[in-house]
């Protein structure tokens, strides 16, 4: 236990003659009467009669003042985290990684432990004194610029989360230096952890650094790695193989499930796995994963579970602490069927190309008919790829498209320069996926249109200019060609197909991750959308995020989550698959070293608490019994 | 002659007769009229003839009116148990002259005045219990071991009267006048006892005697007051506002002992420095004689 102010506690010496007065008796001269009968009840008679009664030293009365001593006391929380200084700044850095999501044996989470430190942290300030808070994520976040407002600090600590990726105390810690630089004695840096991160952490900071940890060891198994992969064969062309990794962190050893299921379908594939500690075990299913009648790949959710799954449910294991990682959701290979709209007159070979690939849908359609569509109220995206030959629109559509043979003096808006003949091609983006094993060495063109717009990319360039480019857009790419495939010996080389094959690919991966990237969990989706466009995405839970699009992209901060995050721009809605944690955070024991600096001395990490608790509920107790002592103190008929 | 009687006070007591308000069946013949029917000259009620009866009571001349024959009956006329319950318990011992004094004189002055009206007249010294008694006794000449007796009472012990009362009846006396003379100090309470008197045929007549000292306290610094009795101790600063906190108790049980005897046709007398015991007394007394 520590105090603010354990000077103060002198002022208890006023107790000695408080009492003493109480316990004390003057010299009274003794006189004996007949009876004290009628004399007793005259004093009470005059103690009635007064508003206020001479102190007489009950025991009773005694005890009562100690326990409003003890009291108030209790609710001054005496034992506060730490003290601090009059004047003093603390910076709070807390752990927002993945691990702070385990529950503890209470029910909470370390997180709403760690938010339980800070509030006793604020609640010991002193006058004068200063609080900082930082999240520590993958990037440190101020949460809270140095103030001693209680409802502002309050409220940062609700803003606290889980963010899911691994966190950078080092530099959240090298934040909080920066706002305790020329700070006044007694400031210093609380560190609040669980400290299940590999390695050593170096907190090198002016002030000293405190590190309090919450959460003791805890079992967790975890899916650590997962693949889905496309094995088609005679019995399914949509048969796929899903290869899940499993760690168990715990003493001892474990029977789990792993099953996978789709939703609509139930569980497809399910395995028992005998789980060692500490030894990563693999688990490899077969499973049948159509895409559904929209041609969209099958979402696969793959949970670990603790019980033997039945009709689709499955429990997780009640010892499980940390739930992120049991749960993963990744799209199946089995989406092969990819609508391409044909938009104008296409180039012969273009239209072999395309009707080569049986996963291709193909749709014939005109620039005008898709502007009156586009005029409907009630019309809906097209989502496919489109492919336009000869005329344009003035800008690109959403998803992936193609403009080649243009005839007019854009392609999407970018500028063409005059047309070449017989252009020779310097170079060419061999790491461009769409270039990917395609060879222009020995392609000859007879006429193009060099594409000159700055806006786009190259890909292929030309003495005359760049001959293919790239147009990136917050809806997805566009492929710019610019010439006529038909007059050129492209597609009499390998290279035309794979072109083809490449670009209808990148398109289909984007479908099937849903048009945002997939990434780990926590980390924020960047949603392509138009500039001012408020972008809201419901996520797993439920609940819903909102972010401003800012430069084509609207970056939204989910809660840390595993499942599909569904994001609504405009009439058009995209999907985000967030799952799987680092192998680190997966592992909830505390194991982290902190040193001062690279090659310092070790700090001394303390078990954080929070007595604060403890005390308020002491000092209700004790005003509960100071309730019933008066209460029977003043009971009918008490003397 | 002891103290506790001066001659002229004797004198003042000489034609007086103890004051009773009920009638109560005596022991032997005397001079008050009994419950029972007698050979007094004083006629009392008709009643009818049965064989047997005394024909000499028959009173013809009803018979010649009514055809019936009834006897006359007469009111006997017996003697009276006078029992002096004196308190002797510690609280009496306190006071100038001690209060135990007064009640000696008070129970010798009532005593006198029974023996000399031929009545049986006993004492019952009592505290938290009852002491051994002087037996009853009736005649002139009984009045010195009387005051031999009341002389050798000394003050000590609690008050019980309650415990007295019970003690008493269980010596089964003959039902008749109960002096009980007390400060009534008694913190059990005087009204369940002399309730418990008035409900087995008794009269009770109280004399509360007080100290002058206990009647107006002088006033004074801070006190500890001690009580005689159960050693019970008070805080007290006699200053004038806790006087009279006191007076106003003192008085409120004064009216509480009056009130009592008021509504039960009792007696009720206060020997203190404001009323003298000649007049207390003597007061009773004159209802007798009436």
């Amino acid at each position: 236990m520590s105090l603010l102010s354990p000077l103060s506690l002198a002022w208890l010496g006023l107790l000695v003659p408080l009492i003493g007065l109480y316990i004390l008796r003057r010299r009274r001269e003794a006189r004996v009467v007949g009876s004290t009968l009628l004399w007793d009840r005259a004093v009470r008679d005059m103690r009635a009669e007064r508003p206020w009664q001479r102190l007489i030293p009950y025991l009773s009365l005694i005890l009562q003042a100690l326990a409003i001593l003890l009291a108030a006391f209790a609710l001054a929380r005496p034992s506060g985290i730490g003290e601090v200084p009059s004047g003093a700044r603390v910076v709070v850095v807390v752990d927002a990684s993945a691990s702070m999501a385990t529950r503890m044996p209470g029910g909470d989470t370390r997180m709403d432990a760690a938010r339980g430190v800070v509030i006793g942290l604020a609640d010991a300030l002193p006058a004068g004194g200063t609080l900082t808070l930082i999240e520590a994520a993958s990037e440190p976040a101020v949460l809270l610029a140095p103030t001693s407002d209680v409802a502002e600090i309050r409220h940062a600590i609700s803003q606290l989360r889980v963010r899911g990726a691994e966190s950078s105390l080092e530099r959240a810690v090298a934040v909080g230096a920066e706002r305790v630089r020329d700070a006044p004695p007694g400031s210093r840096i609380v560190v609040i952890t669980d400290a299940a991160s590999d390695g050593e952490q170096a907190l090198a900071a002016t002030v000293p650094v405190e590190v309090q940890r919450v959460g003791m060891d805890a079992v967790n198994d975890a899916i650590v790695a997962v693949d889905v992969r496309a094995r088609p064969s005679d019995e399914s062309p949509d048969r796929a193989e899903i290869f899940v990794r499993v760690v168990r962190h715990a003493s001892s050893p474990a029977s789990r499930w792993v099953t996978a299921s789709i939703e609509g379908r139930g569980v497809v594939a399910s395995r028992r796995v005998e789980l060692v500690p500490n030894e990563p075990e693999s688990v490899l299913m077969l499973a049948d994963l159509p895409p559904d009648a929209d041609g969209r790949a099958a979402l696969v959710r793959i949970e670990l579970a603790g019980d033997d799954p039945a009709e689709g449910q499955v429990a997780a294991a009640s010892e499980d602490a940390l739930s992120l990682d049991d749960l993963v959701v990744a799209p199946s290979p089995g989406a092969r069927r990819l609508p391409v709209f044909l938009v104008g007159d296409a180039p012969a070979s273009v239209r072999r190309v395309l009707l080569a690939d049986r996963d291709v849908e193909l749709f014939q359609t005109t620039l005008a008919s898709l502007a009156e569509r586009a005029a409907s109220p009630d019309r809906t995206d097209l989502d496919g790829v489109f492919v336009y030959a000869g005329e344009t629109p003035p800008s690109a559509p959403q998803g992936d498209s193609i403009a080649l043979a243009p005839d007019g003096d854009t392609l999407f808006g970018v500028a063409l320069g005059a047309a070449a003949e017989n252009p020779r091609i310097v170079s060419w983006e061999e790491d461009d996926p769409r270039l990917r094993f395609v060879s222009f060495a020995a392609v000859h063109v007879a006429s193009m249109r060099p594409i000159a717009g700055a806006q786009a990319r190259t890909l292929v360039q030309t003495d005359h200019g760049a001959l293919v480019s790239s147009l990136a857009h917050p809806g997805g790419e566009a492929t710019l060609i610019g010439f006529d495939p038909d007059r050129s010996d492209l597609p009499d080389q390998p290279g035309f197909v794979i072109l083809f094959r490449n670009v209808l690919e990148r398109a289909r991966q984007r479908r099937a991750e849903g048009g945002i990237r997939a990434d780990r969990i926590g980390e924020p989706l960047r949603v392509p959308a138009p500039d001012g466009v408020t972008v809201e995405v419901r996520c797993p839970d439920g609940s819903t995020a909102r972010g401003l699009s800012r430069g084509g992209v609207a970056i939204v901060d989910v809660p840390a989550l595993p499942g599909v995050f569904e994001a609504n721009v405009g009439r058009q809605r995209l999907f985000a698959l967030r799952s799987l944690l680092s192998p680190s955070e997966s592992d909830p024991s505390p194991r982290a070293r902190f040193v001062t600096r690279a090659g310092g001395t070790e700090v001394e990490v303390q078990e954080a608490s929070s007595p604060r608790e403890a005390w308020a509920w002491l000092a209700g107790l004790l005003l509960v019994v100071l309730v019933l002592e008066a209460t029977w103190a003043t009971r009918k008929g008490a003397t | 002659m002891s103290s506790l009687l001066d001659p002229a006070f004797l004198r003042r007591l000489g034609r007086l007769r103890l004051a009773v308000r009920r009638r109560f069946a005596g022991s032997s013949a005397g001079g008050r009229r009994s419950t029972r029917r007698g050979s007094s000259a004083e006629f009392a009620e008709h009643r009818p003839y049965y064989a047997g009866d005394d024909v000499r009571r028959i009173d013809w001349n009803a018979y010649a009116r009514l055809e019936e024959l009834v006897l006359r009956l007469f009111v006997a006329e017996e003697d009276l148990s006078l029992y002096l319950l004196i308190d002797r318990s510690a609280s009496l011992g306190i006071g100038t002259p001690p209060k135990i004094e007064l009640a000696k004189q008070v129970a010798a002055a009532l005593g006198y005045v029974g023996l000399s009206g031929s009545e049986r007249v006993s004492v019952h010294p009592f505290g938290d219990a009852l002491d051994a008694p002087m037996a009853p006794t009736r005649g002139s000449k009984r009045i010195g071991a009387l005051l031999r007796y009341l002389d050798a009472i000394e003050p000590r012990g609690d008050t019980d009267l309650a415990n007295t009362v019970e003690r008493f009846l269980a010596r089964s006396p003959r039902p008749g006048l109960v002096a009980v003379i007390s400060d009534f100090f008694d913190p059990g309470g005087f009204q369940r006892p002399l309730d418990r008197l008035l409900a087995q045929k008794f009269e009770p007549v109280l004399f509360q005697v007080l100290d002058r000292e206990e009647l107006d306290p002088t006033p004074g610094t801070d006190v500890e007051l001690v009580d005689s009795e159960t050693g019970q101790k008070v805080d007290v600063s006699l200053d004038a506002r806790a006087i009279a906190a006191y007076r106003a108790r003192l008085f409120a049980f004064f009216a509480e002992l009056e009130s009592y005897a008021k509504k039960r046709g009792l007696f009720y007398g206060r020997v203190d420095a404001e009323h003298a015991l000649d007049d207390v007394v003597v007061g009773y007394l004159r209802q007798g004689a009436r």
